[in-house]
């Protein structure tokens, strides 16, 4: 591609962008354009080894992710597998991804970025995202380089052929592994069908089969469903995101499926607790709790303005 | 929880979370106004939530934040609690809305999985209420008024002796929108205001307002509650909007600015005058 640096020096972003530096529109576009290469050779199922530890929703809150590598360790020395969620809602999104596009980049074997529902062009245009860009860049391209990158994001990771990884949950298209690695997934998230289930689905622990959602779209999947898909592909144990939880986790299904959630005191005013997943090499899981990062509390009043709905909230004469 | 799965406890921090206070109270002129806000529930609250509602909770959910006025002489109070307004949402799914695309949706799954018919439970998922708040049990009753809450004496800059935002619930209509209840209350020396508004939006559907204000003259003991509901289609407040030079989407999300464009579908004052 025209116009991008080939002497970007990602030891140098990394540097930046943990003390929470915007990188260039130009760096931005040549990072997202390598990021395409890299992941285009990842198959829609990735199997790494354990240990890993793994994260779910992030949502743009970036001191409590540098939160995750004090406490989980830094990159290189931890390996980490994300499950998706990077941006909106919260405000640092395009200091997260772009940090995690880095670590990508400089450790492709000891980072792996699985696809959320919201790294998607239309969720992004409601949830904050764009607007993000828009106002720290000045114009939409950064958005433009991020969202075409989104596209090449994998939608699945196995560790140790034992744990199937994915953001939301399982989808009734769906009973072997190898009906995802077949999915056309360079694209925008569909509406329907199964890698929009991937993305979106969530587990319901009083059901045994797939329900519809009263939304009128959707799946929610049970105990049944869990054990089969787990039986058909010879594995013990599905992990996903996707669900804010007080607690920062939950385990379902006598410990057949959990859910991460990463993002503690969610929008800046949920008040929960948020986990990690430590895979160990014997593959022994442990949540590894944490509280919001004690930064966000030094950048409460920017946080105000933009939320305006936090604890100590701005008084106005409102009518 | 197998053995295999451990789980370490939380981390003590230096900082507490900021939502975890306790309750702010003042008392102005023979009222007490109190407010409580707290972290969202925990799982097993939840579950009895959802229990005793018989829906599931919004994924937002502040079960133990209120706001509470109460004029204890005469035993007169207000309570806004999220129990109680999630108990006025529809559960038989009669006033179900449906997202955007799922006429779409429902089409390519009939070929697919013809086989999945059963919903979870149908229920009004925009968790739209038209709660007014929760009259204390031996509260002298609301009547019907043409009397206005006087907006003039409101917009004086008189100060504010107390001021609180408390958000009952949220959700994010599985990234299909928002619905949010949330109260504001402010408190001069001589009146108080207390806006609780639901605001509804469901992209490329439905944009839904429902305010309930609470007004009280303190020297009159005159209490006026306000109720207004707005609502219009999501493509016709775009297309008000496209006019504007502002980021769409982010108006879009501004419950204030879209109150002003929205049509009014219905409107209802009560009053009560408490005893001396």
């Amino acid at each position: 591609m025209p116009g991008i640096p080939t002497n970007i020096d990602m030891d140098e972003c990394i540097e930046r962008l943990y003390r929470k530096e915007l990188l260039a529109e130009s760096v931005i576009e040549g990072i997202c354009a390598k990021a395409k290469e890299l992941l285009m050779k990842e198959g829609n199922v990735v199997h790494i080894q354990a240990p890993v530890t793994v994260v779910g929703d992030i949502h743009g809150q970036f001191f409590d992710l540098l939160e995750i590598f004090r406490i989980g360790g830094f990159c290189p020395n931890t390996n980490y597998l994300f499950l998706g969620d990077y941006v909106d809602r919260g405000l640092f999104s395009v200091e997260t991804i772009t940090l995690l596009v880095c670590l990508k980049l400089r450790y492709p074997q000891r980072v792996h970025l699985i696809r959320g529902n919201h790294e998607s062009r239309g969720v992004t245009q409601s949830y904050g995202f764009y607007t993000e860009c828009a106002r720290k860049y000045g114009n939409a391209n950064v958005w433009h380089y991020f969202t075409d990158m989104f596209d090449f994001l994998t939608l699945s990771v196995v560790i140790n052929d034992e744990i199937f990884c994915v953001h939301g949950g399982l989808s009734p298209s769906i009973h072997s592994i190898d009906q995802i690695k077949s999915l056309d997934r360079y694209r925008e998230i569909p509406h329907e069908g199964p890698m929009a289930d991937l993305v979106w689905s969530d587990p319901d622990p009083e059901r045994d089969e797939f329900s519809l959602s009263p939304r009128g779209a959707g799946y929610t999947f049970g105990s049944q469903v869990v054990r089969k898909f787990l039986e058909v592909n010879n594995m013990s144990h599905i992990l996903r995101a996707h669900q804010l939880c007080n607690e920062g986790y939950q385990v379902l299904f006598d410990d057949r499926l959990s859910t991460v959630w990463s993002a503690p005191n969610y929008c800046y005013r949920c008040g929960n607790l948020a986990s990690v997943l430590e895979v160990g090499d014997k593959m022994q899981r442990y949540f590894n709790i944490f509280d919001a990062a004690p930064e966000n509390d030094v950048h409460r009043s920017e946080q105000q303005a933009q939320q305006n709905r936090d604890s100590q909230p701005t008084i106005d004469y409102f009518l | 929880m197998d053995p295999r799965t451990t789980v370490a406890p939380p981390r003590d921090h230096a900082t507490v979370s900021p939502e975890a206070k306790k309750p702010q109270q003042i008392s102005v002129g023979g009222f007490r106004i109190s407010t409580q806000k707290l972290p969202i529930l925990k799982a097993e609250p939840i579950e009895e939530m959802t229990k005793n509602l018989g829906i599931a909770p919004p994924e937002m959910i502040f079960g133990d934040n209120y706001v509470t006025i109460e004029h204890p002489t005469t035993g007169w109070g207000i309570n806004f609690n999220a129990f109680d307004a999630l108990d006025l949402v529809d559960k038989t799914g009669q006033s179900m809305l449906q997202v955007a695309y799922s006429k779409e949706w429902q089409q390519s799954r009939e070929k697919a999985h013809d086989g999945i018919k059963e919903v979870v439970k149908p229920f009004d998922w925009s968790y739209s209420t038209d709660y007014k708040g929760t009259l204390s049990s031996n509260a002298r009753p609301f009547e019907e008024t043409t009397k206005q809450i006087p907006i003039e004496l409101l917009k004086r800059p008189d100060p504010i002796l107390f001021f609180d935002e408390v958000v009952l619930y949220e959700d994010e209509l599985a990234d299909n929108g928002i619905a949010m209840l949330s109260c504001k209350i402010r408190v001069m020396p001589e009146r108080l205001l207390l806006l609780t508004r639901f605001f509804m939006r469901l992209d490329h559907v439905l944009i839904r307002l429902r305010d309930t204000r609470v007004y009280i003259d303190f020297e009159n003991r005159e209490v006026i509650r306000e109720y207004q509901s707005k609502e219009c289609e999501y493509e016709k407040v775009r297309q008000m909007l496209a006019g504007t030079r502002d980021d769409i989407p982010a108006l879009m999300r501004d419950a204030n600015r879209l109150s002003e464009l929205l049509p009014l579908i219905d409107k209802r004052s009560e009053r009560v005058v408490l005893d001396n």
